[in-house]
């Protein structure tokens, strides 16, 4: 057993933080980014070697992960991740040649088109369909910078009834791309239509429905997100403890008074757990743990809510200048609510938690008495 | 990172869980339970940390020359999990093997540890902790319990407060004021006393729980012989704050959370059982979302530990975090006990004796017990304190 990080994935964080802090974090600057990203490695981490990329899991990705969510990094870079790992490991050979070192070299950016307007978070529930003429029509929500991605992932229900997820050329007849109004503009949120849009047999990831690559993707999705939240978390914290060893009123540092010391000390806490909960959840998803799916439902849960609390907290150790458009809090804020409600929300992921947790109860009891 | 088990960890578990499935009674945790009575409870445990032992479980990751196994945390981690699947009995020498064997290991001489810990390991010897008083809770510096030197002994006089099982106990760890006229946290001793030495009364206290487990403790001229300090004379104070690293700390949280991990699972059996009007309770949406965050935060509890316990075995230094880890598993240990009685609904009141109680009461004693765990070891707003002045940086 062994609850840490090796020395070269620290050092990788390292690198990513300094590349992120000298990268201001404007529009015209996005290529930029993206391609600084790229060049550091990040883009080809989950990319096997025969695929140009580093050929590494999860685990190596987290702390970099964390650092995109501290530097309110486009969220799509995850999205991209994810979609990475799933192509990887339940793609066609021809699907992984033809995406995965696009992918690793930054040039191609992926969307990740799940969530529906009339659905829940429980993708049995998704109405987007593929009929038997093989064109696909439904509804996306939600899908960041749909409009510079090359590829669209999309979670569809087959003519057999069972789900799978479409490798879409957002470039193609019957599929229309418009920006939604959102809580955070900078996340640049789609919704795709489509409308008869054709899909040919190399455009199924796998070849064929495969459930097991949608839950992959939405919990590798899941898991990434929870990383950036508790990044996010994190940053804001650092944010809230330096104005409070600043802050000066009745002649002392706010910091000194114990109803705001303790305010923060609780929201370090929570930072820590979340983290926990975030480096546990990536070994289980690298190594497709028994227990993976409770372990990012709990990372994505949890994560969530600390964000938004340490958020809102924040806000309040700031007094008034907190509440400015001006200081920036709100970006914090509002990125932390919307990819709280992205792959599930706090109330869907519970309940997995204990649906989970009663399945393998039960196993275990069954395991004891035999 | 890697949660697997190396082979040398597979064949402790697989080692451990076998001694289990042999040492603990037929039947355990599904007909036979620990005696309700309090006494009773305690020999109870006493004979499970003297079995344990005899098996070679205690004191892993302690030195073999005084006892231990010689394994490190990764070892305990181990050992905390077993105990959690085979719902374990707890043992009664937590006091001497988490505070006072670990401190003994920093600041011991030579001597103090040859003596002192194979018989905290064998339960031999069973230790409490005087550190409290009634004017010393929080402010735990302003100690007046008073250790004056007569040459080759000390005499000790006054009292001490939530000495938590002294009634049962041979050894006491005490913290004395041996200089009055110093600064407060420069006057201060540290002193292991022999609990049979004249002079000592024990007076039960009883908690709201209705148990008796912690007391008053009274000193009236007690003699101690001098080679019972640890470290310096008035350097008591810097020992002191190693035993609180150690009972706020990873291997204690770990110890702890064995008992609510196996009291959600009873819960969640429970539930699974127990129906209420149409359906099981289990089923309940809105339970559902509390049970959730119970189980999501026993095992962060666990997951904070591994994470410290692997940040030590890589060299950092024990430092705040050990408050982080306290104020963490107390809070959520007291939210996951609200749930649980909540959970219960209309049967929530019925305690143990009464026929339709569920798991014979014990989630409400529980409850009642978990209002403790935010005060001793150091209040909620002791570590929140610590948290931000030493972990934040933020000013006095």
């Amino acid at each position: 057993m062994n609850f840490d990080f090796d020395e070269q994935q620290y050092r990788f964080r390292d690198t990513v933080r300094r590349f992120l802090d000298n990268e201001a974090g404007t529009s015209s600057a996005e290529n930029r980014l993206w391609a600084g990203l790229a060049e550091l490695g990040l883009l080809s981490l989950l990319v096997p070697e025969e695929h140009d990329g580093l050929g590494l899991s999860a685990v190596d990705a987290a702390l970099a992960v964390e650092e995109l969510g501290r530097a309110m990094a486009p969220v799509s870079l995850a999205a991209t991740l994810a979609a990475a790992d799933t192509i990887a490991r339940f793609g066609t050979v021809a699907q992984q040649r033809r995406y995965l070192p696009a992918i690793a070299s930054g040039s191609l950016r992926v969307g990740l088109a799940v969530m529906e307007e009339g659905a829940g978070y429980d993708w049995r529930d998704l109405a987007t369909a593929v009929d038997t003429r093989n064109t696909v029509s439904g509804d996306k929500i939600l899908v960041p910078d749909a409009d510079r991605c090359g590829l669209i992932l999309t979670a569809a229900r087959f003519d057999d009834g069972r789900f799978g997820l479409l490798l879409l050329d957002p470039k193609r007849p019957g599929v229309l791309i418009e920006p939604h109004q959102t809580l955070d503009p900078d996340t640049r949120f789609q919704r795709i239509q489509l409308d008869a849009a054709s899909i040919a047999q190399d455009q199924i990831l796998g070849g064929g429905p495969s459930e097991k690559s949608l839950g992959h993707l939405l919990d590798f999705g899941g898991l990434l997100y929870a990383g950036m939240l508790i990044g996010l978390a994190g940053k804001v914290l650092d944010i809230a403890v330096a104005y409070a060893r600043d802050r000066v009123q009745f002649g002392k540092p706010i910091g000194s008074f114990q109803a705001i010391k303790h305010k923060l000390a609780d929201m370090a806490v929570a930072v820590e757990a979340g983290r926990s909960a975030a480096y546990y959840a990536s070994w289980a998803m690298a190594e497709n743990a028994p227990d993976r799916a409770r372990a990012v439902s709990m990372a994505k849960a949890y994560c969530g809510d600390v964000a938004r609390q340490v958020c809102n907290d924040a806000i309040q150790v700031h007094g008034g200048i907190g509440f400015t458009w001006e200081l920036g809090l709100h970006r914090y804020l509002r990125r932390a609510k919307v990819l709280e409600y992205a792959l599930g929300d706090a109330a869907f992921h519970r309940d997995r938690i204990v649906a989970e947790t009663l399945l393998a109860l039960d196993r275990e009891r069954e395991t004891v008495a035999s | 990172m890697d949660f697997r088990d190396s082979p040398s960890e597979l064949a402790f578990r697989t080692e451990l869980r076998r001694w289990l499935a042999e040492a603990l009674p037929q039947g355990w945790g599904e007909t036979v339970f620990e005696p309700q009575d309090e006494d009773e409870r305690a020999r109870f445990r006493l004979d499970w940390d003297r079995k344990l032992h005899a098996g070679g479980w205690a004191g892993i990751y302690w030195p073999k020359a005084y006892g231990g196994r010689g394994a490190t945390l990764v070892e305990s981690a181990i050992f905390a999990e077993e105990m959690a699947r085979a719902r374990a009995p707890d043992g009664l020498n937590i006091i001497g093997r988490n505070l006072v064997g670990t401190t003994l290991l920093h600041h011991g001489t030579e001597a103090q540890r040859q003596r002192y810990l194979p018989k905290i390991l064998s339960a031999e010897e069973v230790w409490c902790q005087g550190f409290s008083e009634p004017g010393a809770g929080s402010d735990l510096a302003s100690v007046r319990c008073r250790a004056e030197l007569h040459g080759n002994h000390f005499v000790v006089n006054g009292q001490k407060v939530w000495t938590s099982f002294a009634q049962y106990s041979q050894w006491c760890i005490a913290l004395v004021r041996t200089d009055p006229g110093a600064p407060k946290h420069k006057g201060l001793s540290f002193l292991l006393i022999d609990m049979k030495s004249p002079g000592i009364t024990i007076r039960p206290l009883r908690q709201i729980s209705g148990e008796c487990e912690f007391n008053e403790t009274f000193f009236d001229d007690v003699q101690v012989p001098v080679e019972n300090i640890v470290g310096e004379l008035n350097g008591g104070w810097q020992i002191a704050m190693t035993t609180l690293a150690y009972e706020r700390g990873p291997e204690d949280a770990l110890g702890r959370q064995i008992r609510f991990k196996q009291e959600l699972d009873q819960l969640l059996v429970a539930l699974s059982g127990l129906r209420r009007g149409k359906g099981r309770v289990v089923d309940d949406p809105v339970l559902r979302q509390r049970l959730a965050l119970a189980i999501t935060e026993i095992e962060l509890m666990r997951l904070n530990c591994l994470r410290t316990f692997s940040k030590y075995l890589n060299g950092g230094q024990r430092g705040p975090d050990a408050s982080l880890i306290k104020l963490f598993w107390s809070h959520a240990a007291q939210r996951f006990y609200d749930t649980a009685v909540e959970a219960l609904g209309p049967l929530a009141p019925l305690t143990a004796g009464d026929r339709a109680s569920v798991a014979a009461g014990r989630f409400q004693l529980s409850y009642l017990q978990s209002r403790a765990f935010t005060i001793y070891s150091g209040a909620s707003e002791i570590q929140r304190n610590i948290i931000g002045e030493r972990m934040l940086a933020l000013p006095r």
